[in-house]
């Protein structure tokens, strides 16, 4: 523990946000007055010897994670102006760690979107080169962190928001096994696909901020193995997926191998196939928009949010609230909504779920050789501002990350170098072996 | 009820919502008695569709209450409850769907209706057409849709097959019994039986009827309406109706050319929930006796008949009161046919209730009480206008019995010479009733007896009085 104190240290990341947020816009708010009490509190505490896991540890939390009375937008014009009414259970559990929570963050709207563009409220610039993009859609979670805001910050990974920011903004990012932490609290994008994550320079950090957050919630029933989260356990042999490195960036591409040669000095690693992830991508745009068209249904402006006009006619109320989600959000509601109806659902949705459950199989059989698998986290280094316009070629910019959503495995990326054009690693883990992931080499 | 041609056979199928008695809510904790309430407090984010909420654990009360009425109706079962999201926009739906479990039980039967299939479902909240304003309260409150086959073919059918349900409801507690408890659609096609085979009419659906009543109102209001449709060389349009209570009739709500497409998906953040044979077997061993056996073993056991037996059992409360009278009644020294007893409580025990409006368990009567009554009675200590008094005094003054008779003087007249005394003054005041009888009018005899009887306050023995007038007019 530094001899500055808790609240010591906050001011000074104050001063750093006043200094440096208005030009990376990294934060929707800064509780100011909030840290600073909280720092005193904890200061008292720790003099007490009472302190909790994370005293002293500084925390920014996606804008799509309830904290109580403030601000709620997820990124949307929707929600502009909605104030959560209940804390998630991440954001209680880490109140209780006596972890400070500095802020909200920045996002692509409703959590859609690859590089923090998407966000209605406002655009987030890579500190590491203010011409980039942050990576998303917690673009401001992995901001911060690059900026030194925050020793931690708390993002939503559905098809690698929290670990393509994190590799663009050259630091460690965690998304956990699916079922790892309570989602109670996060608005959903797709339920069968989300996951609470943690983007740090410190891959200790992450591991203690991981022990307080995971864990079985009774407001979160998908948690209920959450239980099984092992220990302890051992890497020895390490698979590359031939998969991952099609289209890679060059320089990227050198920079994993030769990492990977690094390993090899210590663990057993050999090359591995999983053909279904030539179909990743689409599975995925087909799983997430219906699950998504289902989780956006609630916005209808009459309990919270863009408030409907009640002279409208019904529906006509309802749309005229709903115009006001982003297009890209229209276009994946249509999409999950045109595939989940009686006549289409066979053509799409239904082959979706099936090549998800051959890809779940295809990688149980690899890790059943393998004790995780290794490659690139992201195809390319992060663009420069509306260089990529084509939605098409920003779906494909997940195409690495996203199989561990489908098949909720934990995955890890950790950064190469201090460039950001040398890209980051990221390896995948068993089912609940997310302790061990966080902890070998 | 409702006269149809020849050859005409009315298919009905029922779906019935019934809110379960549970504590809590079906996803979260919050309470589910919303009668009498102000609006919205009763709510939380998880009822309240607030973006980040999630269902919790599927309450397990709910699910133990639905697998008893499963069994009563003799369901088979599905092993997991799986729940899914069936996707509307309504006001009072407050996450844009409502979450509704595929079929838990299955084929079952109550008389001669099949069960199709039960599940279990979220009720949503009450939304104000009027007002325009919603209030959650009701939103997440547990529900059982019962699915019938449409093996009914009359009004009269629909209505017995409530009413036993609804007296199963009550036997196994498993139901709320308030005012707006139960929610029926009801499905009806008039189809034609001709030498080719059966020509099947349209279906429609008359949505979300409130009473036991307005069903039986409103599908011979659909027969009559249908009949008329196709005497008149007209087709039955299929579509949904809705039921006015106060006129009676059904009025169209919209035309069903397609069915309307719920996108219904596998609620991803709900998984499934596996019930155990052993589960199952341990609530079937704790059910109690169901209405329908009761009445067999009523009638059976105590040898009265079926009919009787079938109105005892359809209220719990009455069939244990027969059981506890005759026993009783019995042990207070009479014995007397079980049918006597049967026949009083469906006669004047019911009179008295059914004025009032109430059931015999509001009334506050108890079977100690009535015993002493009918025991009274049935020696013939007292008439039986006499025991209708002290009846009277028992549910409204809340009296004893063999108290409210003194008190009131019911108790039979034992003096005789009293009772001649008030005969006499009656054949002497009312002269020409006397003069009609004696003329051949049988009738004034029975104005004369009724003059001693309403003299006497009750107490006189009508026989007795009989005698005594026939006596003395003779010997005129």
């Amino acid at each position: 523990m530094s001899i500055d104190s808790v609240e010591e240290k906050i001011h000074q990341k104050l001063d750093l946000i006043k200094k440096k947020d208005h030009e990376i816009n990294a934060f929707i708010e800064v509780y100011e007055q909030d840290a600073v009490n909280q720092a005193r509190e904890v200061d008292k505490r720790i003099k007490e010897g009472k302190a909790g896991p994370l005293a002293g540890i500084i925390v920014g939390i996606k804008n799509n994670i309830a904290i109580k009375g403030k601000l709620l937008t997820c990124g949307s014009e929707i929600l502009k102006t909605h104030h959560a009414t209940y804390d998630a259970t991440v954001v209680k559990k880490l109140k209780e760690a006596d972890a400070i929570i500095i802020g909200s963050l920045n996002m692509d709207e409703f959590a859609c979107g690859s590089d923090g563009t998407y966000s209605r409220i406002k655009i987030t610039k890579n500190p590491l080169d203010l011409e980039r993009v942050p990576g998303g859609s917690s673009a401001g979670s992995g901001a911060a962190v690059a900026a030194g805001f925050c020793d931690a910050t708390l993002g939503s990974d559905t098809g690698g928001s929290v670990r393509c920011p994190a590799a663009f903004c050259n630091s460690y990012g965690f998304k956990p096994t699916y079922g790892a932490v309570s989602r109670y609290g996060l608005s959903d994008m797709a339920m069968s696909l989300d996951q609470i994550g943690i983007i740090s320079k410190d891959k200790e950090i992450v591991k203690k901020v991981f022990s307080v957050i995971s864990g079985k919630d009774e407001k979160d029933q998908t948690t209920q193995l959450a239980e099984n989260l092992k220990k302890e356990g051992e890497i020895k042999r390490i698979g590359i997926p031939v998969e991952f490195f099609e289209s890679i960036d060059g320089r990227i591409e050198k920079a994993v191998r030769s990492r990977i040669k690094e390993l090899e000095s210590n663990f057993e690693v050999e090359e591995v196939s999983i053909p279904t992830l030539k179909y990743t991508v689409p599975i995925y745009q087909l799983v997430m928009a219906a699950e998504l068209s289902s989780a956006l249904q609630r916005y209808d402006g009459l309990r919270y949010g863009l408030a409907a006009d009640r002279n409208d006619e019904l529906y006509s109320a309802f749309a005229n609230v709903r115009e006001h989600f982003g297009n890209e959000i229209k276009r994946r509601i249509m999409i999950g909504t045109y595939i989940t109806m009686k006549e289409f659902k066979d053509a799409w949705y239904t082959q979706a779920l099936k090549a998800r459950e051959r890809m779940k199989i295809e990688f149980k059989e690899v890790m059943g050789k393998v004790d995780i698998v290794a490659g690139p986290a992201m195809p390319m280094p992060p663009w420069k501002f509306n260089e990529i316009s084509d939605p098409l070629q920003l779906y494909a910019a997940d195409t690495l990350t996203i199989a561990a959503n489908l098949t909720g495995l934990p995955a890890l990326v950790e950064p190469l170098s201090d460039s950001i054009f040398d890209g980051a690693i990221q390896f995948y883990g068993r089912h609940f072996d997310d302790f061990i992931l966080l902890s070998f080499d | 009820m409702v006269e149809l041609r020849d050859g005409i056979k009315v298919k009905i199928g029922l779906e019935i919502h019934v809110q379960l008695k549970t504590s809590s809510k079906l996803f979260c904790s919050c309470p589910t008695d919303y009668r009498d309430k102000p609006a919205n407090v009763n709510i939380c984010p998880i009822c309240t569709g607030q973006p980040g909420a999630k269902p919790m654990g599927l309450n397990s009360k709910a699910l133990e209450q639905l697998l008893k009425i499963g069994l009563a109706l003799g369901c088979g079962f599905n092993h997991d409850v799986v729940v899914m999201r069936k996707h509307y926009f309504y006001p009072d739906l407050p996450t844009g769907f409502q979450r509704t479990s595929r079929s838990i039980g299955y084929e079952g039967k109550l008389g001669k209706i099949r069960i199709r299939e039960i599940h279990i479902e979220e009720d949503p909240g009450r939304y104000e057409l009027r007002q325009g304003t919603v209030d959650y309260n009701r939103a997440g409150v547990p529900l059982v849709e019962i699915v019938t086959e449409p093996d009914m073919e009359s009004p009269e059918d629909a209505r017995l097959f409530l009413d036993e349900l609804d007296a199963i409801l009550n036997y196994l507690d498993a139901g709320r019994d308030e005012p707006g408890s139960l929610r029926v659609d009801a499905n009806i096609s008039i189809n034609q039986q001709t030498d080719h085979g059966l020509i099947e009419g349209t279906r429609v659906e008359i949505k979300n009827i409130n009473s036991f009543k307005g069903v039986f109102d409103a599908l011979n209001y659909e027969i009559v309406r249908q009949n008329n449709v196709l005497r008149r060389g007209g087709k039955i349009e299929r579509e949904t109706r809705h039921f006015d209570e106060s006129t009676g009739s059904t009025v169209s709500l919209r035309k069903k050319e397609t069915e309307e497409d719920y996108r219904y998906m596998p609620d991803p953040d709900v998984p499934p929930i596996l019930i155990s044979e052993d589960r199952i077997l341990k609530i079937k061993e704790k059910l109690p006796e169901l209405p329908r056996q009761k009445a067999e073993r009523l009638e059976k056991q105590y040898k009265i008949k079926q009919d009787g037996a079938w109105i005892l059992s359809m209220d719990m409360n009455l069939a244990k009161l027969f059981e506890e009278l005759v026993f009783k009644v019995e042990s207070k020294g009479v014995i007397i046919d079980a049918q006597k007893i049967a026949s009083w409580i469906r006669g004047p025990l019911k009179k008295q209730l059914n004025y009032r409006k109430i059931t015999y368990a509001e009334s506050c009567l108890n079977s100690e009480w009535i015993s002493d009554l009918l025991v009274m009675f049935f020696k013939d200590e007292l008439t039986d206008r006499g025991a209708e008094q002290v009846l009277i005094a028992m549910i409204d003054k809340k009296e004893n019995p063999r108290e409210a008779a003194e008190k009131m003087n019911l108790l039979k007249s034992k003096d005789q010479g009293e009772v001649e005394r008030f005969v006499d003054e009656v054949l002497s005041s009312q002269k020409k009733a006397v003069d009609d009888y004696l003329a051949g009018n049988e009738k004034s005899l029975n104005f004369l007896i009724g003059q001693v009887i309403k003299a006497t306050k009750g107490r006189a023995d009508s026989k007795v009085v009989k005698e005594l007038i026939l006596k003395k007019i003779k010997k005129e």
